[in-house]
């Protein structure tokens, strides 16, 4: 790398400081409320969602009972963020990403949440902390993919994985943004910090999806070994947010392996993929997941 | 992904009478076609980069690259060919006569213009006018890219032996052409 230092880490710094910098240009014809108030409303939803992670025993901000449930509500304010943005630029391009935006969340919910039940079911809890406290045996090794139950549990993790990309506007789903035909998209007309906000998010929210799937499907904060921690260690907190952060990061990293190789599906193709495809395929797992657990309770 | 009726090449059909059997093959092509996908961008992922960090490194270049020119200023005859070969008129030269000997006023050429082709290079009767390795032409403004060829007035021994490498590599190609011929 020639400048930035050592593989250009410095750059990240620069980049965030010429961000801070630039000029925030509020468009004439544009809506100047819904214009400001967009890019706090998905920054802030993207931020609401790290309430509830459980990143390591004693680490976590709030354990609602009803978790998981709390975070795809915060979730899905990002999109109504996107419209928001989308209509307040008074921008055509702008309004058809944000029409994309809005149509691709409203489909994609749907397998997104649906093939949150399986293990929802199978730990019989909303809590992402309890989910991930049942996750401990074999030390360290009872992930949910590892259960009995991992026949419903993989299936059901790719299927989260996917329908998470949709909704974080992530390609292939990232038809919002679409920077070949929309210039791009909902964000056409924010520039310095504003335009941050939205790629933060979009990061952030990529982390936090990624957080609950590895707090229901890949067992949280634990790690293999961790039985050979005392009992209340003041290494656990530490060792199982590594693990924790780990794991989360390899998923966001498959998220962006999955941007290195598939190219932008065409609207139609993504309609016909959330409906025909994720949806019945999510519905088929709750009805496996349900048949299983209730086979499994049977005294 | 494989599960889509249509690509740019085919545009969509109007949707055939759907049948159970068409979504589980659609389903199983589009999983395939994707972990295919993923393996061969994981795989490239650990290979070596093969991108050159320019200012730095800087790529070999074989003795063909056509980049900025050379004049042999002793050599040329100020003939003018190479001028009226350029098909986008870039080369201006001006010398006056005194007897055998000429004495250059200019010899400029356009890099606004030249496209770098060697149309000019090839009709010189003494074979004197060169394109080197050269290719950073990067100036403020665009009076910098009228280059004066003059200033390699007086080769380095450097530049005098890339010329006889130039020179003996065409050499062989061309002899090498002819014996395939
Ligand atoms: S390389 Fe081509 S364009 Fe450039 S001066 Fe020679 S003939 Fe003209
Ligand atoms: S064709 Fe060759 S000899 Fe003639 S003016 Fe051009 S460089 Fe000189």
């Amino acid at each position: 790398m020639r400048t930035g230092g050592w593989h250009g880490w410095s750059q990240t710094l620069a980049d965030a400081i010429k961000l801070l910098t630039k000029e925030d240009i509020l468009p004439s014809g544009a809506d100047p409320v819904l214009f400001r108030l967009a890019p706090a409303l998905v920054m802030g939803s993207a931020l609401a969602m790290f309430a509830v992670l459980p990143f390591a025993p004693g680490i976590q901000f709030a354990d609602l009972d009803l978790g998981i449930y709390f975070l795809l509500a915060i979730a899905s304010l990002t999109t109504i963020g996107v419209i928001m943005a989308g209509w307040g630029s008074n921008n055509k391009w702008s309004l058809y990403g944000a029409m994309r935006g809005a149509a691709q969340a409203a489909s994609y919910e749907i397998p997104l949440a649906l093939s949150l039940i399986p293990p929802i079911l199978h730990f019989g809890t909303f809590s992402l902390l309890n989910a991930t406290e049942q996750q401990s045996g074999w030390g360290g090794m009872g992930w949910y993919v590892f259960s009995d139950a991992f026949w419903v549990a993989i299936p059901s993790f790719f299927l989260f994985l996917t329908a998470s990309l949709a909704e974080n506007r992530r390609a292939p789903f990232d038809l919002p943004e679409s920077e070949s035909e929309l210039v791009a998209g909902f964000h056409t007309e924010y520039s310095g910090l504003r335009f941050a906000f939205f790629f933060l998010e979009e990061y952030a929210a990529m982390f936090a999806t990624s957080a609950v799937a590895t707090a229901y499907w890949l067992g949280g904060w634990n790690f293999p070994g961790m039985t050979l921690l005392a009992e209340g260690s003041a290494w656990l907190p530490w060792l199982g947010a590594l693990a924790f952060l780990l794991k989360a990061m390899f998923l966001v990293c498959v998220m962006i392996w999955v941007r290195w190789t598939l190219p932008r599906l065409r609207i139609d193709q993504v309609m016909t993929l959330g409906w025909k495809y994720l949806t019945p395929l999510a519905l088929g797992l709750m009805v496996a997941a349900a048949g299983w657990e209730a086979w499994r309770a049977m005294p | 992904m494989g599960s889509m009726e249509g690509d740019a090449l085919t545009p969509a059909r109007p949707p055939k009478p759907s049948s159970f059997r068409r979504w589980w093959v659609n389903l199983y092509e589009g999983v395939v076609s994707t972990a295919q996908g993923m393996s061969i961008t994981l795989r490239t992922f650990f290979k070596k980069p093969v991108t050159v960090q320019y200012p730095e490194q800087e790529l070999e270049l074989d003795g063909r690259y056509r980049g900025i020119h050379f004049l042999e200023q002793d050599l040329c005859i100020y003939c003018d060919v190479c001028a009226k070969a350029c098909p986008v008129d870039c080369i201006e030269m001006d010398a006056t006569r005194h007897g055998k000997e000429l004495e250059w006023h200019v010899f400029t050429l356009d890099y606004n213009r030249c496209m770098l082709c060697e149309l000019c290079v090839y009709p010189c009767p003494k074979d004197c006018i060169h394109q080197g390795e050269e290719y950073a032409l990067v100036t403020e403004n665009r009076e910098d890219m009228v280059l004066d060829l003059l200033t390699w007035k007086g080769l380095t021994d450097e530049q005098k032996q890339k010329i006889a490498e130039t020179e003996a590599a065409k050499a062989a190609r061309d002899a090498e052409k002819e014996k395939g011929e």
